[in-house]
């Protein structure tokens, strides 16, 4: 072993540990959630705290994953995350396209105007949306839900997907295009696959939106059988009067595990075709 | 020529309609509609039999804005900065040492960083507040008592709520940040750290001369959205510190905060529309500044 | 090209095809009625199971809202998304009657319905003389206290003996008494109790100023010895965990202390020296609210549920089931329920309790109070200057309403 390679490892562990140290120090409160979930006392609180539970028990898991409609409302969520997904990305990619290597007028001041909607404090947009969503009979339908998220989340897509699309080099498109490509097959053969870390976090970042989303949810749908997860963990918040906080913690963290399980899954995804390639710029 | 380009023209409004459209509606629309409102009377009074008023709301809407607002508006500006300036340095600092070659469970470390991200905000607000910041039982005092020192009431004074809804507001967005750099730091060619290094170039200077540029213009778009979504802050500083009935002592306000308590409790959806207007210019000013020093 | 509008043609089918999956339930039964509700699950089984019994024929769907009245202002008259009916407190009755979207309840009962009906309840339930709730329970805080630590004959009769108590009680990390004291709800006993109030009936803030303010001066040295946070979760779980020897909760804490094993004690609430008058706590009452849609096109099923929901049996069963205290006093000839300590006590609590206001201006005070009480007691500030900018504040907030 030579003294490069050890000072290397030496590197290596170092780095390791600082990681394990932070994942600790993130997932505190998580822990916390955790401990509370398997707790037998209804009660956030305790004097006598310790992250493993002292009358450990698996019924607030239990209640969570067959007492309540959560396999209607994981279908639910599933449905509507898919189809945002999609369709932010089916409205977006092409959008984001033109912006990127088409000059056309308006390009710039659209652009501009882009950034500045987000200046709009939204904290009373539902009502505007409810007046838009009534007349189109749109109010408690998954539609609905779908158009609200897609346009909330469209400014967002359109600008990262554009901003990645910028930094690849446009000498490939042209290749293909002297070959008689159409702009569709270069937008869905090269660009995309070259803009993938770009392309998976947005997917990422509207997905987690639509899991978590729960304010317009909760009021664009009436019934419980049309809950999503998030709106249906929101129903069962605890209050001083009702609910049950072990159950409520529970439910927060069944909730949150998909969204990690397609994270870790993702990630393949996230290295771009860019390095891949061997593209030089 | 002419024609060709015509038709290119047509073309790029074609496939931007889309989603154009579905912004006009679900951003644009709304914007439209509160200004709408806001110059009408729309109040508990006249919920669905209002009528236009003029300015009137606007007017009203001034005096509002007392040295309270103003001190908000300071303090938020304030929180702004500080937050934006530790996420960024941190999450470039984590998304750097994530794509170290030999790190094997970089996986692993990702999807655990990603986890705050992964359930909704007030839940993880609600567990720093009760799990961590809470006096009698928090996880922090509990701590702090065991190594012998008086507990501490963490968000009760103006500073120290300001420190921990900063804390809680790295918690909740630096998975977003680290992501969106780590995508970025993806499209680097690692070419170019090969030349440097044979050029000589110590880890600092390739992240100046290599890395930030290379990176600023993917994360721009997330960056800025962030700016914005930090400026309009809500639900960190009001579960932590505001909540009606959870209030702990601390002075600390972002201007929508204070709006909250200064207006829009009162059901008069006119004048919250006036504020909201207002607040939204306020922000348009910042950022046409904002962009003037950016082209400079 | 054309391969995108193919894909978007397709997605557009998707989505017609998931919005005729879901939109289609949305029919107009005249004999189903929906009911909002953020309640307890013991009171609503209580509820479905007597009226499955009581109405048959009509198809009642409990339906369980967290953010329930945000969600009324905006749909509350949109038939197509509002509920029909809505279980809530009475103090937001105000707000959504100056809306109009409730419809008044007395011409939808039959004459003579009410006569039982406990006069603090149905005052509770009029907002300008119309009457726009039909009270099914009540609810008040009351003094509670854990017998393993204070003795029944300890039990304070007046503020003084309270005070005492926590001073020989207090400190190593327990307390003699514990409350929420920097929330509105809470302090309001504090404050009837000097025999202020916080707003009037015309929707003036602070109709008695020194009242107030001698009160939070004079709360002010109890707070010293209570924990430095007001909400909730901390106040409850010391008393829960035998931490604090006596609190002021509602008839919600009963079944959790019952779980956690304390010997519960309930007791009048104590009287203040100064004024020989109560802590006279806010009272809630909890009742069935009819929107104005449902009330025209509904009425006969309206009417039907109305009338069951009047009568003694459903307010003795949510007496057993949950410790409510009925608003038909006809329900406490049942000697089960004269016999519950504590529907007993809320309804000698009842005597002195004040209804919390129900004019839309109480809404803001919430947060006023809540401000000043912390001012006050959590970050320290004098009492005058800090009453005076919450008068202020709540005067520019009322105004702000019109």
């Amino acid at each position: 072993m030579t003294k490069r390679q050890l000072r290397e490892g030496l590197g290596l562990t170092a780095l390791n540990l600082f990681f394990l140290a932070l994942c600790f120090l993130t997932l505190i409160p998580i822990l916390y959630a955790l401990s509370v979930s398997f707790s037998g006392s209804n009660s956030l609180l305790s004097s006598d705290f310790s992250f493993i539970p002292r009358n450990f028990t698996l019924k607030n898991y239990q209640e969570v994953l067959f007492g309540e409609n959560i396999t209607v409302w994981f279908r639910n969520t599933v449905f509507l995350a898919i189809v945002t997904v999609f369709l932010s990305l089916l409205v977006a990619v092409p959008a984001a396209y033109c912006f990127s290597r088409r000059r056309f007028p308006g390009r710039k001041a659209i652009l501009r105007c882009l950034v500045l909607l987000n200046s709009f404090p939204a904290i009373l947009s539902m009502f505007a949306i409810y007046r838009l969503l009534r007349p189109m009979g749109l109010v408690n339908t998954r539609l609905g839900l779908v158009l609200v998220y897609t346009g909330t989340m469209a400014v967002f897509s359109l600008w990262n997907t554009k901003g990645y699309f910028d930094t690849i080099p446009t000498e490939i498109e042209e290749a293909a295009r002297i070959d008689g490509a159409t702009d569709t097959q270069i937008v869905l053969k090269i660009v995309m696959p070259l803009a993938k870390p770009s392309i998976v976090t947005t997917a990422l970042q509207v997905l987690i939106y639509v899991w978590n989303e729960y304010i317009y949810a909760t009021t664009f749908l009436t019934g419980e059988s049309k809950y999503t997860l998030a709106a249906g963990l929101n129903a069962l918040q605890a209050t001083e009067m009702t609910g049950s906080w072990p159950v409520f913690a529970a439910a927060a963290i069944t909730v949150s595990l998909p969204v990690l399980v397609i994270f870790f899954l993702c990630q393949k995804y996230m290295t771009s075709g860019l390095t891949a390639g061997g593209v030089k710029g | 020529m002419e024609k060709k380009k015509r038709r290119e023209w047509i073309r790029s409004y074609v496939w931007s309609a889309p989603s154009l459209l579905l912004i006009g509606l679900m951003v644009v629309f709304p914007i439209l509609y509160t200004f709408y409102i806001s110059l009408t009377n729309m109040n508990v009074y006249h919920w669905f039999d209002f009528t236009l008023v003029g300015l009137d709301n606007y007017i009203r809407a001034l005096f509002v804005f007392d040295s309270g607002f103003l001190s908000a508006l300071l303090a938020t500006i304030l929180w702004t900065a500080v937050s934006m300036a530790l996420q960024l340095v941190i999450a470039f600092v984590l998304a750097n040492l994530l794509n170290i070659q030999k790190l094997r469970l970089r996986k692993l470390y990702k999807t655990i960083l990603m986890f705050p991200w992964a359930m909704p905000g007030y839940v993880g607000i609600l567990l720093w507040k009760t799990g961590m910041f809470n006096t009698q039982f928090g996880l922090l005092n509990q701590w702090l008592e065991r190594l012998g020192f008086a507990a501490v009431r963490w968000l009760s004074s103006d500073v120290s709520a300001f420190l921990c809804c900063t804390v809680v507001n790295l918690w909740l967005a630096l998975p977003f940040m680290i992501m969106i750099m780590d995508g970025a730091l993806q499209s680097i060619d690692k070419s170019y750290y090969e030349s440097a290094i044979l050029d000589g170039a110590g880890a600092f200077a390739r992240a100046r001369y290599i890395t930030i540029p290379a990176m600023r213009p993917i994360i721009a778009p997330a960056v800025i959205i962030t700016v914005f979504t930090t400026f309009k802050q809500f639900d960190v500083v009001y579960l932590l510190t505001q909540q009606a009935g959870a209030k702990t002592g601390s002075g600390f306000h972002t201007i929508l905060t204070y709006a909250y308590e200064n207006a829009f409790i009162t059901n008069n959806y006119g004048y919250s529309s006036a504020i909201s207007m207002i607040i939204f210019g306020l922000l348009l000013l910042f950022s046409a500044k904002f962009q003037l020093k950016e082209d400079a | 090209m054309k391969r995108f509008f193919s894909l978007l043609l397709c997605a557009a089918m998707l989505l017609s095809l998931a919005a005729c999956g879901s939109g289609g339930a949305t029919g107009t039964d005249a004999n189903k009625l929906v009911i909002w509700h953020d309640k307890e699950d013991a009171v609503i089984s209580a509820l479905s199971e007597y009226l499955s019994q009581a109405v048959p024929d009509l198809d009642i769907q409990f339906e369980k809202k967290t953010s329930l009245t945000d969600s009324l202002k905006l749909v509350g008259n949109d038939p197509s998304a509002a509920p029909d009916l809505f279980l809530f407190a009475h103090d937001k009755i105000g707000v959504f009657a100056e809306m109009g979207i409730l419809a008044p309840i007395e011409p939808l009962l039959e004459e003579g319905t009410l006569e039982d009906f406990l006069p603090m309840t149905l005052q509770a339930a009029a907002y300008k003389d119309t009457l726009y709730q039909l009270p099914l329970y009540f609810e008040t805080l009351l003094f509670m206290y854990n017998r393993r630590y204070m003795q029944d004959n300890e039990v304070p009769a007046t503020t003084e003996e309270l005070y005492s108590y926590m001073e020989n009680n207090t400190g190593r990390g327990r307390y003699g008494f514990v409350e929420q004291h920097s929330t509105a709800y809470y302090s309001a006993a504090w404050i009837h109790g000097f025999g202020g109030s916080i707003i009037d009936s015309d929707g003036n803030p602070f109709p008695d100023a020194q009242a107030v303010q001698d009160a939070l001066a004079y709360h002010l040295k109890f707070v010293r010895l209570m924990p430095g946070e007001t909400e909730y979760n901390t106040v409850n779980t010391l008393f829960l965990e035998g931490k604090a020897d006596a609190t002021i909760g509602g008839p919600w804490m009963v079944p959790s202390a019952r779980e956690a094993g304390i010997d519960l004690g309930i007791a009048p609430m104590p009287t203040v020296d100064e004024t020989g008058l109560a802590l006279a706590p806010y009272s809630g009452v909890q009742g069935v609210h009819v929107l104005k849609a449902a009330a025209e096109k509904k009425t006969a099923a309206v009417k039907e549920l109305l009338g069951v929901l009047a009568k003694p049996e459903i307010g003795t069963s949510l007496a057993l089931a949950s410790g409510c205290a009925p608003a038909n006093s006809a329900c406490y000839e049942d000697s089960r329920v004269a016999e519950d300590t504590l529907v007993q006590a809320m309804r000698q609590t009842a005597e002195i309790a004040v209804p919390m206001p129900n004019i839309p201006e109480m809404d803001v005070m919430w947060t006023v109070v809540g401000n000043l009480l912390t001012d006050v007691n959590l970050s320290g500030k004098d009492i005058p200057s800090s009453f005076q900018g919450a008068k202020e504040q709540a005067e520019s907030l009322i105004a702000g309403m019109r």
